[in-house]
């Protein structure tokens, strides 16, 4: 009798796993796909730099999509870097993302470079969170990631396997991906589109290496990309491989309506819907989640995180050395370990007064989505850019220097470019044929405020590497793009608890005439 | 990594996007004043948007 039981068993598991694996053939099969990337948590609706017309808005997407699911057996995807970046989702660590996208009853997500941002331990709760499949099949050492998922819906078994960016451990705090490895895309790839392609009717690839990445991936049905953030408005066809990719930050939603027929996409139509809250209505538990969480966020902005004994000047940071540039250039020296570092004075926004500082003053003191870059340059390098922060302090431009491990004085009788005095770093004077790490901002190490300096030490850096699981880089020593620094600023405050930097002479201007200064 | 925006060449750190090349190359005004990033085949792309090296985009 048990034996029956069992050949019973086998046969109906049997059964069960030919009917699940086995292609369909016959009639054409509609599929829609409607798909997200590179959210990076924007829940609100947003202005466009040089725009005025408001558009995104999960809840707006979240209504779109139902009415859209309506109308076709679909399945809702998401391309990474879902939960990372504006500040609702960054002080929760990207959980009220993943609770949205339970609401929104996504059916699988690829991690991106970006869910790695808040650390392992993180993230492995998100994907314990998450009602739907986190893939990453190229990611050795991360169990939480599944390499794919098979999904069955109105008769069609499909695929859908992740792949995530090879560049995600120089692109995040080293320690964030520590232990990991990013496998070839391109060999993980091959490896499971030769595991599947029998068993399935298509093979969706949801891919976060960016739309030029995707293009050179072969074999494979559908790419759903993202990571370049490119509005693919018509889908293209490279070779037998579609892509598609659907900008940024929930702006538009991907509606891709397939027509498949014995294992192929026999037709295509691709759109991108535009969100636009003006025209559209929201999704109400969704906006409820938005709304939870704002004022959630609205709390911890409140939330005193220390205290200063004396005011903290943010007024005077583009015309001369204050106490809270030097706070905040020491906060950024100490995290990077970096021997000096240097700020733009235009990135300190407002002063902060005596008495009990909120997250919030700090948000607004220093708001933009600034991270630490530390690399090295030579003592030539740190006195142009020095040079160039002085050059118009006239004007009060936001490139004067707020500085830390270094002291300079400058003139202003001289010509710009001729106005550096003196430069010392600690106690020795600077020399310019010596390596030295300084920390500052992305945006300066960018070339913004025109600091030309640092863009040339970026393309001086060499690169970088990894190499046994170990990353290397000759030119750049810190490099932590899903940090900002207002975090690491409050990080800071909370620990200390209590301040009071006085400015110590860092920077002082001296009037000379005929080379004698004073 | 290297990558071009309206030809001229710019150096960018990994993690680092669309803005910061737009930055290196001087043309932040242009964005605020309105214009976008397309990539070279057309393709508006986000100013957070990600690159491979050799990557080329336009400000227009």
């Amino acid at each position: 009798m048990k034996d029956t039981r069992k050949l019973l068993c086998g046969l109906l598991l049997s059964a069960f796993l030919l009917l699940f694996f086995l292609p369909t053939h016959g009639q054409a099969e509609e599929l829609r796909i409607l798909y997200m990337n590179d959210f990076h948590g924007f829940a609100a609706p947003q202005k466009l730099l040089g725009s005025d017309e408001t558009q995104g808005g999960i809840a707006y997407v979240a209504a779109l999509i139902d009415r859209l699911r309506k109308e076709k057996p679909t399945l809702l995807l998401a391309a990474g870097d879902m939960i990372q970046g504006d500040a609702w989702a960054n002080i929760f660590q990207g959980k009220p993302v993943i609770e949205i996208m339970n609401t929104m009853r996504f059916d699988a997500m690829v991690v991106g470079n970006h869910e790695f941002d808040f650390g392992q331990e993180a993230l492995k709760q998100r994907i314990l969170e998450a009602g739907f499949p986190v893939l990453g099949a190229n990611v050795s050492g991360f169990s939480a990631l599944r390499p794919y998922v098979l999904k069955e819906i109105a008769g069609l078994k499909v695929a859908i396997i992740g792949l995530v960016t090879q560049d995600t451990p120089t692109a995040t705090r080293w320690g964030n991906v520590e232990g990991l490895t990013f496998l070839s895309v391109a060999d993980t790839s091959e490896r499971y589109v030769a595991e599947l392609r029998n068993k399935v009717d298509i093979i969706v690839v949801l891919s976060h290496i960016g739309y030029n990445a995707d293009m050179v991936l072969a074999s494979i049905d559908l790419i759903v990309g993202g990571h370049s953030h490119t509005k693919v408005d018509k889908q293209i066809l490279i070779g037998d491989t579609l892509l598609v990719q659907a900008w940024e930050h929930a702006l538009v939603l991907g509606v891709l309506d397939l027509q498949i027929k014995d294992g192929k996409i026999i037709e295509a139509k691709n759109r991108l819907e535009e969100i636009r809250p003006a025209s559209m209505v929201k999704d109400p538990s969704v906006a409820a989640i938005v709304e939870k969480y704002s004022t959630q966020v609205n709390g911890a902005l409140n939330k005193v995180i220390g205290h200063t004994e004396i005011d903290l000047d943010g007024d005077n940071v583009r015309v001369r050395e204050t106490n809270l540039g030097d706070l905040i250039a020491d906060i950024m020296r100490k995290e990077s370990s970096a021997d000096v570092a240097i700020i733009n004075g235009g990135a300190i926004r407002t002063s902060i007064r005596r008495g009990a500082i909120k997250a919030g003053d700090i948000y607004s003191t220093v708001p933009f989505d600034n991270y630490i870059v530390a690399m090295k340059v030579s003592g030539k390098q740190i006195h142009d850019a020095l040079e160039h922060g002085v050059s118009a302090v006239e004007s009060k431009d936001g490139r004067f220097p707020q500085v830390s491990g270094i002291s300079l004085t400058y003139s202003t009788s001289e010509n710009p470019g001729a106005r550096i005095r003196a430069i010392t770093v600690n106690t020795d004077p600077l020399d310019d044929g010596k390596t030295y790490t300084v920390a500052t901002t992305d945006f300066l190490a960018a070339g913004g405020d025109a600091y030309q300096v640092f863009r040339d030490a970026i393309r001086d850096s060499g690169g970088f590497s990894v190499t046994g699981g170990t990353i290397k880089s000759p030119g750049i020593v810190y490099n932590d793009a899903g940090r900002w620094l207002n975090e690491v600023v409050v990080q800071y405050i909370m620990g200390q608890k209590k301040i009071g930097p006085k400015t110590e002479g860092r920077i002082r201007q001296v009037d000379c005439n005929e080379n004698i200064c004073k | 990594m290297k990558i071009f925006v309206n030809d001229k060449e710019i150096y960018l750190l990994p993690g680092m996007k669309a803005i910061h090349a737009v930055i290196g190359a001087g043309l932040m005004d242009q964005i605020e004043s309105g214009r976008r990033v397309y990539d070279e085949w057309g393709n508006e792309i986000g100013l957070n948007g990600e690159f491979v090296s050799d990557t080329k985009i336009f400000v227009r």
